[in-house]
C-alpha cells in the first residue's frame, strides 16, 4: 500500500492506540488484575436487610426509595421480603451492622470508583474519634 | 482577496474589517480580558471550595452582590429586545446599524444574569434539582421560565437577521466558508427569500416584547411577593421593567460608542443615531423617577414603622451614602446632559449612560440589601461589606461578556451589512411611501 | 457506495435494537421492592404545636437547657459570629419580638426579658411557597419540614420567612461540632436548616428535646386537636400571644404571659 509519510503515520497509529487501551492492559502488565475488593463483613449478624445478591445490587435503589420514604413520606417501616420490618434508617439500620465505612463500604466503592455523598452527612463513630 | 471583497461590498467594504484585520488592540483586550475572567474563575473556585463563608454575606443578610447582578444583567438584556424589536416595529429606521449590536447585548448578557444565580447557590451541584423537583408555585421558578423562553426568542431573532450576512461572508470565500456556508441556510438573496425572512423576524420581533416584558416582571416578583418590608409592593413589576429598559439603552449606548471608535464605524454609527436614542434614554430618565417617586411618596405618606425604619436607612442612614450616589447618577447628571440639545452629542450621551450604568447597580442593591438589615427581624447590628470573591466574580462576568462579545466580531460582521443595504435600497422611498399616504389623496 | 433506502431503514432498525435493548431489559427485569407500610394514622391526624410560659421561663435566669439540647442532638454547629451563626432556638428581647405590645404604661417589667424563638411551623409557611425544589414542605401533622438532602442553598425561604427561624451553612459545620450526635445526620455547606419540632423523635414517641430538658416546665408540646394534651391544657384561659398574627401565616406556637 502506497502511503504518503507512511513511516510516520503507522507508528503514530500504533502508539495513539497504545494509549487509548491504556486502561485495559494495565492491570494485567502489573499484576494486579487477580484483585477482588474484601469487605469485612459483620460478625454477630448473619443476614442483611434483603438477601446478599439482591442487595448487593439493588442497595442504591433501596437507600434511595428509603431516603424518599423516611422524610418526604414520613413512612419509616419497611416491610422486607421475607416480612420482617425494620425502620428505614441509613444510621440506625444499616450503620448499626456495618459500622465501619472503610472495612466495608469503601472496600467496593474505591476498587469501583463509584462515589457517593451519604458521608458528607451521616457519620461513624470511628470517623469521631478521628476528628 | 481584497478586490473581490470590495467587488461584493462596494462602499460597505469598512464593515468587514474587523472580521479580516486584528490589530494589537484586539490582542491587548483580548489578554486583559482573558486575565479578568482568570481572576474570576479563581475566584469561584475558592467559593466552590470553602462555602459561601467567603462572601460578606452573613445570617442576616444573605442576597448581595450576586442577586444585585442578577436583577442588574438581565436588566440589561432588556436593551437588545427594545431597540431591535420594538424600534422594528414602530418602523424606526434610524435602528439600522445598531440592531444586531444590541440583539448581541441581550443573548450574551442573559446567560450571566442566569449565572449569577447559580454562582449564587449553596449548592450548585444540585442546581438541576430546580427542574427535576420544579415546584411552580415559586417565583423562581417563573423566573426559570421566562430567561429559558426569553433567551431561546432572542437567540433566534440574532440568528435570523445575521442570515443574509453570513450568505455574503461565504460568498466572499475567505476563512471559514464552510462554517458561513452551513449557517447561511442556502440563502440566495432572492425576493421571495427576502420576504420570508422579513416576516420570519417581524413575527419573533412582536413575539419577544411581551417576553421581555414578562421576564423582568417576574424577576421582580422574585421580591414583591415575599411579605417583606419595602419589597411587597404592587409598583414592583412595571418599575423593573422601566429599570430594566433604562439601564439596557444606556448599555448599548456605551457598546455603541466603543465599537465606532474601535472599528472605525464612523460613517455607519453618526451623531443622529445617538442623539435619537439619547432622546429616548431622557424619557426612559423621567419615567424612572416618576416611578421612584411614586414609590416612596407612598411609603413616606403612610409612615407604617416598620416601612419607615428601612426607609431612613436609605435616605439618612447607613445607607444614604449609596442611596443619593444612586439619585445623582441615575437622574441628576444625565437629565441635563440628555434634555440639552447641545450636550446631546456622542461623548454627552456616553458620559450621561455610564452614569445610569453605575446608578442602576446601585439602585438595585439598594432596593435589595437595606430590606434585609430590617425585615421584621430582632437583629442588632447588620452590615454587608462585599468581599474580593464577590467582587472579583463580578468583574470576571463583565470581562467574560467582553470577551465573547469581542470574538463575536471576529467572526460576524456587527452592523447589519443587508439591512443597511435594505435601507439605501427600499427603506428611502417606503418611508416617503408611508408619508404620503398619511397625507390627502391627490386629486387627478 | 450508495445506500439505497432498503439499506438505510435496516441500519436505522439495528441502530434502534441495539440502543433499546438493554434499558427494555432492565424495566421487565427490575425486581419489585416490597411496598412499605403507610404511616402509622396516629401520626398523620395529628396538628403538633407549641405553647411556651415566659413567666415560668423566666423564674430561671441565664438558662440555655433547651438550647443546649437542641443544638446537642441535633448537631448544630458552634460558629461564633453573628455573620455565620446557625441557631434553631434562641432567646429574642421581648420588645424585639413582640414589637406591638404597650410596655410603657403597664408597669410590667417586661423590657429585655428573654423569649424563646424558633420556627413557627406555621400553618400558612411563606418559606414554603418560595422553595423552587420542594426542599420545605408542610406536613399533614403541621410540621414544616426541610428535606437536607434536596436543599440547593438559594436562600428564598429565608427570604421569605418573616421570622427569621432560618439559618444557613456558610461553611462546612463538621469542624463546629463540638460533641457529635451519632444518630442524626451533620448537614454540608450550602443548605439551609431550621428547628424541625424534633420530627424524628416523635416518630419514636418522644417528646422535643427542647421540651424535655425545660427545668421549669415552661415548653409544652402536643397535639392541638386533642383537648386533653398538654399543649391545650397550658392555653386554656390564658392570653395568648404570637408573632405577628397579622400576616396571615397562623403561626402554631403560642406565648403566654
Amino acid at each position: 500500500m502506497d502511503m504518503y509519510d507512511g513511516k510516520k503515520i503507522i507508528p503514530g497509529l500504533l502508539i495513539f492506540l497504545g494509549l487509548v487501551t491504556y486502561p485495559f492492559w494495565h492491570n494485567g502488565v502489573s499484576g494486579k488484575t487477580g484483585y477482588v475488593p474484601k469487605p469485612k463483613l459483620p460478625v454477630d449478624k448473619k443476614e442483611c436487610v434483603e438477601p446478599k445478591d439482591y442487595i448487593r445490587v439493588n442497595h442504591k435503589d433501596l437507600l434511595d426509595d428509603w431516603k424518599s420514604s423516611a422524610i418526604r413520606k414520613g413512612r419509616r417501616t419497611y416491610v422486607a421480603s421475607n416480612q420482617k420490618r425494620y425502620t428505614m434508617s441509613l444510621t440506625r439500620t444499616c450503620m448499626q451492622c456495618h459500622t465501619d465505612r472503610a472495612e466495608f463500604c469503601d472496600q467496593c466503592h474505591k476498587y469501583a470508583g463509584v462515589e457517593n455523598k451519604c458521608w458528607d452527612c451521616h457519620m461513624f463513630p470511628k470517623e469521631i474519634k478521628k476528628e | 482577496m481584497t478586490d473581490k471583497r470590495e467587488k461584493i461590498l462596494g462602499e460597505d467594504t469598512v464593515l468587514f474589517e474587523h472580521i479580516y484585520k486584528t490589530g494589537k488592540g484586539f490582542y491587548i483586550t483580548v489578554s486583559i480580558l482573558g486575565g479578568l475572567v482568570l481572576l474570576g474563575l479563581y475566584a469561584y473556585i475558592t467559593q466552590y471550595q470553602e462555602g459561601l463563608t467567603v462572601t460578606g454575606l452573613s445570617r442576616q443578610i444573605f442576597w448581595g452582590v450576586y442577586i444585585t447582578n442578577f436583577v442588574f444583567f438581565i436588566g440589561i438584556s432588556h436593551a437588545g429586545t427594545f431597540i431591535s424589536a420594538v424600534l422594528r416595529v414602530l418602523k424606526a429606521e434610524w435602528r439600522r446599524p445598531i440592531s444586531r449590536a444590541s440583539e448581541l447585548t441581550t443573548v450574551f448578557i442573559l446567560m450571566f444574569g442566569v449565572g449569577s444565580v447559580l454562582i449564587d447557590l449553596g449548592r450548585p451541584d444540585r442546581m438541576l434539582y430546580a427542574i427535576r423537583y420544579a415546584h411552580f408555585r415559586s417565583p423562581l421558578l417563573w423566573d426559570i421560565c421566562s430567561i429559558t423562553t426569553y433567551l431561546t426568542v432572542s437567540s433566534i431573532c440574532l440568528y435570523l437577521a445575521l442570515i443574509p450576512d453570513i450568505a455574503l461572508l461565504r460568498d466572499l470565500g475567505e476563512k471559514r466558508e464552510w462554517f458561513y456556508r452551513i449557517l447561511s441556510l442556502g440563502w440566495t438573496g432572492t425576493e421571495s427569500q427576502h420576504r420570508r425572512l422579513d416576516k420570519a423576524i417581524t413575527f419573533m420581533s412582536i413575539l419577544v416584547i411581551p417576553v421581555m416584558i414578562t421576564v423582568h416582571t417576574v424577576v421582580s416578583f422574585v421580591f414583591a411577593m415575599t411579605i417583606q418590608p419595602l419589597w411587597h409592593s404592587a409598583i414592583f413589576g412595571p418599575y423593573f421593567v422601566v429599570g430594566a429598559i433604562f439601564s439596557g439603552v444606556a448599555s448599548v449606548i456605551v457598546v455603541m460608542a466603543i465599537l465606532r471608535k474601535a472599528y472605525h464605524l464612523e460613517n455607519y454609527i453618526k451623531p443622529i443615531h445617538f442623539n435619537n436614542i439619547g432622546i429616548f434614554l431622557m424619557a426612559m430618565t423621567l419615567l424612572w423617577f416618576y416611578f421612584t417617586f411614586a414609590e416612596y411618596i407612598t411609603i413616606v405618606y403612610g409612615n407604617e414603622p416598620i416601612h419607615m425604619d428601612i426607609f431612613w436607612s436609605k435616605i439618612s442612614g447607613k445607607f444614604a451614602p449609596l442611596f443619593w450616589l444612586h439619585f445623582v447618577l441615575c437622574f441628576i447628571i444625565p437629565l441635563p446632559i440628555l434634555a440639552i440639545k447641545k450636550y446631546r452629542t456622542i461623548r454627552g450621551t456616553v458620559i450621561a449612560s455610564i452614569s445610569i450604568i453605575l446608578g442602576m447597580w446601585l439602585e438595585r442593591f439598594v432596593i435589595i440589601v437595606p430590606t434585609l438589615t430590617r425585615q421584621r427581624l430582632p437583629v442588632e447590628q447588620a452590615i454587608y461589606i462585599p468581599t474580593w470573591v464577590e467582587w472579583s466574580i463580578f468583574i470576571g462576568c463583565i470581562s467574560l461578556f467582553m470577551l465573547l462579545y469581542v470574538l463575536f466580531t471576529k467572526i460576524f460582521p456587527i452592523v447589519p451589512v443587508w439591512e443597511i443595504r435594505e435601507g439605501r435600497e427600499k427603506a428611502v422611498s417606503q418611508v416617503g411611501e408611508r408619508i404620503r399616504s398619511y397625507l390627502p389623496d391627490d386629486k387627478g | 457506495m450508495e445506500l439505497k433506502r432498503r439499506g438505510f431503514l435496516t441500519i436505522a432498525g439495528l441502530t434502534l435494537l441495539g440502543l433499546t435493548a438493554k434499558p427494555g431489559w432492565d424495566i421487565f427485569s427490575k425486581v419489585e421492592l416490597p411496598e412499605p407500610s403507610p404511616t402509622p394514622e396516629r401520626l398523620a391526624k395529628k396538628k403538633w404545636g407549641m405553647a411556651v410560659d415566659l413567666k415560668k421561663c423566666w423564674s430561671l435566669e441565664k438558662c440555655k437547657d433547651c438550647i443546649d439540647a437542641c443544638h446537642r442532638i441535633h448537631n448544630v454547629p458552634d460558629l461564633g459570629t453573628l455573620k455565620e451563626e446557625i441557631k434553631w432556638i434562641w432567646p429574642v428581647p421581648f420588645e424585639k419580638v413582640f414589637p406591638e405590645h404597650e410596655l410603657e404604661y403597664s408597669g410590667e417589667d417586661y423590657h429585655q426579658k428573654p423569649v424563646m424563638v424558633f420556627c413557627n411551623q406555621c400553618d400558612d409557611p411563606p418559606c414554603v411557597k418560595y422553595c423552587p425544589t420542594r426542599a420545605t414542605w408542610k406536613r399533614k401533622d403541621g410540621i414544616v419540614m426541610m428535606d437536607f438532602h434536596r436543599c440547593i442553598g438559594c436562600r428564598y425561604c429565608m427570604a421569605g420567612c418573616p421570622y427569621g427561624s432560618r439559618s444557613f451553612n456558610w461553611r462546612d459545620p463538621r469542624p463546629f461540632i463540638k460533641k457529635v450526635h451519632l444518630e442524626f445526620p451533620t448537614r454540608t455547606k450550602g443548605v439551609v436548616e431550621k428547628c424541625n419540632f424534633c420530627e424524628e423523635r416523635l416518630n419514636r414517641n418522644l417528646l422535643p428535646a427542647c421540651v424535655e430538658a425545660c427545668k421549669e416546665k415552661a415548653l409544652s408540646f402536643g397535639d392541638l386537636k386533642d383537648p386533653g394534651s398538654d399543649v391545650r391544657r397550658a392555653l386554656y384561659h390564658r392570653t395568648i400571644y404570637q408573632r405577628l398574627p397579622e400576616l396571615g401565616t397562623k403561626p402554631k406556637v403560642y406565648y403566654i404571659l
